[in-house]
């Protein structure tokens, strides 16, 4: 029994300072990734939400890829995206051994190091981006469809274009309900911020399995999984209190 | 409008009235919800529109201003034709008509002031002092000075219903189309909207107003129309139609309307 609560809980493992230190570096990681990648992917997903808006024949030039693109990403597996993303930038940046010739992207998009962060990071934050911004373009979407059309009409009525009518009544409206739903995505995005481990960025699980396989105590990892829930349970209850205020709100008819 | 007059020419077809409906047709899918329209509101003039529902009220508003463009027929605004224009009709249309709609739709994240000068700030080329000078004054117009920094949620209906008014005031419009604008109020709460409306007409807008308030039809209305089935089956003054209607069909309906 004690060996099985060493296992998992071993303080001194968890708390050994070079150990801790390094997991914490790796967490750190994790909250970098996930600021930046939510960051983008919360203002991509609204620039996609709002080019399938577009109405007309002419619209469609830019509704239909959209579309596809967010049919695409939400089809496809997050790992897949970041191993897609990494693998590629890097062949096309690199020069080729055997005829010296240059790759068709430059050395600093193929192998980004901006803000001083190594290259799986910043292939971390393109993939997380391009993979939840279609997540969070179809929760763009749905608190769009939900403003009543009467909003529309009112603000067409009175001289707006489509696009004016998009930007000063119904995007304010509809960012407002789907804040729980986007804050759920944000969620889930931090925690898919471990799979980029598989690219070599030491963030939070990689740092946690290296001490794993040295020690072979799986206390690191717990910790870890601690640090994630010290931010995610508070985020969930977050959006619990928001839901429940818009349900408060609803149920007296004003919402 | 102190704004540049649009291309728009005037049309041969015009009569010289301030709104002229010719042939006009709307179908949503197989329903014909309108059959061929004429109407012509001259300049001042109020018009009531009554009739049962499904007659085609609403959606003649809506085919007037566009927000649900004829399929057949020709509209003429001051004597040109928005019909068939694409955007520039649009952009001739909605500054020059305003709506008031049944269920207020204010818009719910901002205040009553911000409601009024939203338009004005985001399509004319006003400043923002004068648009909000112009803001109070619409507000005080309707009674509401005092509740300027309150939101939609709560204010009563009657009085989302004045600030409505007072938002569509804010383009300045010629004409003022009205859709059953006190439907969806309590019975106390109608007055305060239709004073208001009886304001309006007695300055001298130009008013189409589609509504069951015999009474307000019958005081404030140059010229009352009964629709049924998309068609205009009679219209003249309120002392014919309302008492003294020649239609069977309107008969019918003004028993059924006043019967209660």
């Amino acid at each position: 029994m004690q060996q099985i609560i060493s296992q998992y809980f071993d303080f001194g493992v968890m708390f050994d300072p070079d150990n801790f230190d390094k997991v914490l570096k790796g967490f750190w990681y994790t909250v970098k990734l996930s600021v930046i990648s939510g960051v983008l992917a919360l203002t991509w997903g609204l620039v996609l939400a709002v080019l399938r808006q577009t109405r007309g024949r002419w619209g469609a030039i830019v509704r239909w890829p959209t579309i596809a693109y967010i049919d695409i990403f939400r089809g496809i597996p997050a790992l897949l995206v970041i191993v897609l993303v990494s693998g590629s930038l890097a062949a096309l940046s690199v020069e080729n051994l055997v005829t010296g010739e240059k790759g068709p992207i430059p050395q600093s998009i193929g192998v980004p190091d901006w803000f001083s962060q190594p290259a799986p990071f910043w292939y971390g934050v393109i993939a997380l981006t391009l993979t939840y911004g279609a997540y969070m373009a179809e929760v763009y979407r749905a608190g769009i469809e939900a403003v009543p059309n009467g909003q529309m009409e009112a603000a067409r009525s009175l001289g707006m274009s489509h696009g004016q009518a998009m930007r000063k009544v119904i995007v304010p409206q509809a960012i407002r309900k789907v804040i729980p739903p986007l804050l759920n995505d944000f969620i889930a995005l931090t925690k898919d911020t471990t799979l980029v481990s598989v690219i070599g960025l030491i963030e939070v699980l990689q740092a946690a399995k290296d001490i794993q396989s040295e020690t072979l105590n799986s206390s690191a990892v717990t910790l870890a999984a601690l640090m994630f829930l010290l931010c995610t349970i508070p985020m969930a209850r977050g959006v619990d209190i928001l839901i429940a205020r818009q349900q408060a709100k609803f149920q007296r008819g004003l919402a | 409008m102190s704004e540049p007059d649009t291309a728009i020419p005037e049309s041969p077809a015009s009569t010289g009235s301030m709104l002229e409906l010719q042939g006009v047709t709307k179908s949503f899918g197989d329903l014909r919800v309108l059959d061929g329209i004429d109407l012509s509101v001259d300049r001042g003039q109020v018009v009531c529109v009554i009739g049962p529902s499904g007659s085609g009220k609403s959606t003649l508003l809506r085919c007037i201003n566009l927000l649900a463009p004829p399929d057949e027929g020709r509209i003429l605004l001051e004597g040109k034709e928005i019909t068939g224009r694409g955007k520039e009709g649009l952009d001739f249309v909605r500054r020059r008509v305003g709506m008031v709609f049944q269920s207020f739709n204010l818009f719910p994240h901002k205040n009553a002031l911000e409601n009024v000068t939203l338009a004005p700030e985001t399509v004319l080329d006003k400043g923002d002092r004068e648009c909000l000078e112009d803001g109070r004054r619409l507000l005080g117009r309707v009674g509401l000075t005092d509740r300027a920094d309150e939101y939609p949620e709560r204010l009563s209906g009657g009085q989302q219903q004045r600030v409505a008014i007072a938002r569509a005031l804010a383009m300045d419009p010629e004409v003022m189309l009205f859709d059953e604008v006190t439907s969806a109020l309590d019975p106390e709460l109608v007055k305060e909207v239709l004073d208001v409306m009886r304001e309006l007409a007695d300055e001298g807008m130009t008013m189409i107003v589609v509504t069951h308030e015999m009474g307000f039809a019958r005081e404030a209305a140059d010229r009352v129309i009964f629709m049924d089935g998309g068609l205009i089956v009679e219209e003249g003054p309120p002392s014919h139609v309302l008492d003294a209607p020649r239609e069977d069909r309107t008969k019918r309906f003004l028993g059924l309307v006043l019967e209660h």
